[in-house]
């Protein structure tokens, strides 16, 4: 086309630097502990492209940070985390309070604002009060402290659930017995196992694997955790929080 | 295949549009690798295309890197090369630190997905797929890394139509049995799985490596051609020669 | 946005022991702004069978009225009421009829399907908009908070539960799942059925724990 009419048609191939790579997170306060948790799998359109591929990490002692979205992007993202928190620990001579973390990652997100990690970000530990914590952000770093959160693919199926189990949505108190402020760590426990196989059963990219983490606030007993099978402690210093994790089988279909 | 677009200005005025459209020649086959008892296998074929034409039908995609580490690629044939001399030039700046130590899969894989990933944030991708694997300090490894940085490591994988095609046939006869499966087993579901990926994948050839690192050392295969049979498109309306 | 968007809504059905349940929300709204909180989407169809029919507003009524055509046809011709299975495949057809220029509505079915010998069983079914079946064993959704109803539905149900423990779960999974749903909610309506009582209970009348069937 000589007159250059075609340059109406521009037909070009963009390169699109992002990817979705499916898969659930979700994180549940308790008054002494925190519960963090993500499946394993991951996808990529309809292909399955490994079957064990975290997305759940222990920060430090008190933090363990889950990531959703572009999984080039969350790997990445952790890695700079980790790192910043290395440094931290040279300069001071100590962790990074869970609040300056949540605040830490705040910052790192917003830097990209122009082009974003495309990754939902999940934080849980414990305060340096002793509370259990859960911090939840977007890719672009609008942050906010609560009690419960999902994320990820099966988001809409997991977070009406939680807003029932934990937040007792929708459910009177019987009279003199208000709802509880904080549920029991092996409640907590449950209700996670049951978001996730609900999950893994309506929502094709769930499943394979479950993996939760658990941190314990300091001098708290084990109770709720013993008897779970396969508990891993993976605390790295002997006075302070402790962190565990739990690993678990989904289905793979 | 890239389109490029040249626009030409005068005083912010665009005179005229130039789209150029440009073929590369692709590796776009696939690259197959297991784990097995002493190691990992992995197998390409030897096919560069140009478009749907069959380019350079002996193109080597599996390169060994140090002693103990094999990648195999599919994607951009010039970004593969490209790809190639980073890691001669990081081998050689290793060999020089004269520290004796050298770069296990590991560390190729991490080095790849940086690289991987700081292109593509550049919005400037190497257009690969691409395989790594091997064997160091007695501990097998193998990791996927593509154009957008995407990592993932399992026993079992495969890029391009292999993920569609051979993926599943491998699964079955690898999950589970990686710490009993024998090198001659591997070799033959290797074998197997290309053969029904020629047959079923059109840009593909019957021309193929296998490569095998184990604690000894990397070995690839001299090209290997598989024997396939058309016989049964004899029969087959719209495979074989029938009028109508 | 979708037309299946344009007025919100959603309906559920669940299975229980000699009982079924079937529920929406009572919100009509032009995209993002709410009308009514008073639009019905729940019909009966016989004595022991009602059907939900969330997705376009318009849609909802030349339904309804399309489905009483049809059920009257087949009561006259047949001189019987139309059980479950037999409207289920009624309304497939009806859907499929249209298949290039479908009824924007995914219809859910729930009611008591006459046995052999005599007795009643539960039955439930679904379809999508040009009326491919699903009949489910355990519960059905539909509308603008169908994921957020499979997730709470999945997390909720179980097996047997009798009337008054299915009421509790339904109305559990329907409030839950419409309150993270920006186009549905605004009140909610339950109808359990058993073999020879129907119980109707509406919007805020409901929301108290323990009241129960007997009300």
């Amino acid at each position: 086309m000589p007159d250059g009419s075609f340059a109406s048609h521009p037909q070009e191939r963009q390169f699109n630097p992002y990817s979705e790579n499916g898969g659930t997170i979700l994180a549940i306060a308790g008054a002494d502990f925190s519960v963090i948790a993500g499946d394993t799998r991951q996808s990529e359109g309809y292909s399955i492209q490994t079957r064990y591929a975290p997305k759940v990490f222990r920060l430090t002692d008190r933090a363990v940070l889950a990531v959703n979205g572009f999984a080039a992007d969350g790997n990445m993202f952790v890695k700079k985390v980790k790192q910043r928190l290395e440094w931290y620990r040279h300069a001071h001579a100590k962790d990074m309070p869970l609040k300056a973390i949540a605040r830490l990652i705040q910052t790192m997100l917003y830097a990209q604002r122009f082009f974003p990690y495309y990754v939902y970000n999940i934080l849980g530990g414990i305060e340096e009060d002793g509370s259990g914590a859960v911090y939840s952000f977007d890719p672009v770093g609008s942050y906010e402290r609560e009690a419960c959160r999902a994320a990820g693919a099966a988001q809409s199926l997991v977070q009406p659930f939680l807003d029932n189990q934990i937040y007792f949505k929708n459910q009177l108190a019987a009279p003199n017995q208000p709802h509880p402020v904080h549920l029991p760590l092996s409640d907590v426990l449950s209700i996670v196992i049951d978001s996730f196989t609900g999950a893994t059963e309506r929502h094709i990219e769930v499943g394979d694997g479950l993996e939760i983490y658990v941190v314990l606030a300091h001098g708290r007993s084990v109770q709720g955790l013993e008897g779970v099978p396969g508990v891993q402690e993976l605390t790295t210093s002997g006075e302070g929080d402790r962190v565990f994790v739990i690993r678990r089988e989904l289905k793979k279909d | 295949m890239t389109h490029i677009t040249l626009t030409l200005c005068t005083n912010g005025q665009v005179i005229t549009r130039i789209h150029l459209q440009k073929e590369y020649n692709e590796l776009r086959t696939s690259v197959l690798a297991l784990k097995f008892k002493d190691g990992i296998m992995m197998a390409a074929d030897t096919l560069a295309s140009y478009g749907s034409l069959a380019r350079f039908k002996s193109i080597q995609r599996l390169q060994p890197v140090g002693s103990s580490t094999v990648i195999g690629a599919s994607g951009d044939m010039s970004d593969f090369q490209y790809i190639q001399t980073l890691l001669d030039e990081l081998t050689v700046e290793e060999f020089t630190a004269g520290d004796h130590h050298e770069l296990g899969p590991a560390e190729i894989h991490e080095y790849l997905s940086r690289v991987m990933y700081a292109r593509r944030s550049k919005m400037n991708p190497l257009w690969n797929s691409i395989l790594v694997g091997g064997v160091k300090d007695g501990k097998s490894f193998l990791a996927y890394v593509d154009l957008l940085g995407t990592t993932y490591s399992a026993s079992t994988l495969a890029t391009g139509y292999g993920a569609y095609i051979a993926l599943p046939l491998l699964r079955k006869a690898v999950e589970g049995r990686e710490h009993e499966l024998t090198e001659e087993e591997a070799r033959k579901i290797m074998e197997e799985s290309m053969k029904v990926l020629f047959y079923r994948d059109a840009r593909s050839l019957n021309k193929f490596q296998i490569a095998t690192v184990k604690e000894s050392g990397v070995t690839i295969s001299d090209p290997i051609i598989l024997e396939t049979a058309w016989g049964f498109a004899e029969g087959i309306r719209g495979y074989g020669a029938q009028t109508q | 946005m979708s037309i299946m968007q344009y007025n919100g809504g959603s309906v559920i059905a669940m299975v229980g022991k000699d009982c079924v349940a079937i529920a929406s929300d009572l919100r009509l709204g032009v995209q993002s702004l709410s009308i009514s909180s008073n639009f019905e989407k729940i019909f009966p169809v016989t004595d022991r069978l009602y059907i939900g029919l969330p997705g376009l507003a318009s849609d909802v009524t030349t339904l309804r009225e399309q489905f009483r055509y049809r059920v009257n046809m087949y009561t006259i011709k047949e001189e019987r009421e139309i059980e479950p299975q037999a409207f289920a495949q009624l309304v497939s057809s009806t859907l499929y009829e249209k298949r290039f220029g479908p009824y924007f509505i995914e219809p859910v079915i729930a009611g008591m399907q006459k046995t052999p010998s005599g007795s009643y069983a539960p039955f439930i079914a679904a379809t999508d908009l040009i009326g491919c079946l699903n009949f489910a064993k355990d519960f059905v959704v539909a509308g603008t908070a169908s994921e957020k109803l499979f997730g709470v539905a999945e997390g909720l149900w179980e097996p047997d539960l009798e009337a008054e423990d299915l009421f509790e779960t339904i109305s559990q999974t329907l409030l839950n799942a419409v309150d993270r749903d920006a186009f549905s909610g605004w009140g909610a309506i339950v109808h359990v059925i058993t073999k020879d009582k129907i119980v109707i209970l509406s919007s805020s009348a409901f929301i108290s724990p323990g009241l129960g069937l007997a009300s």
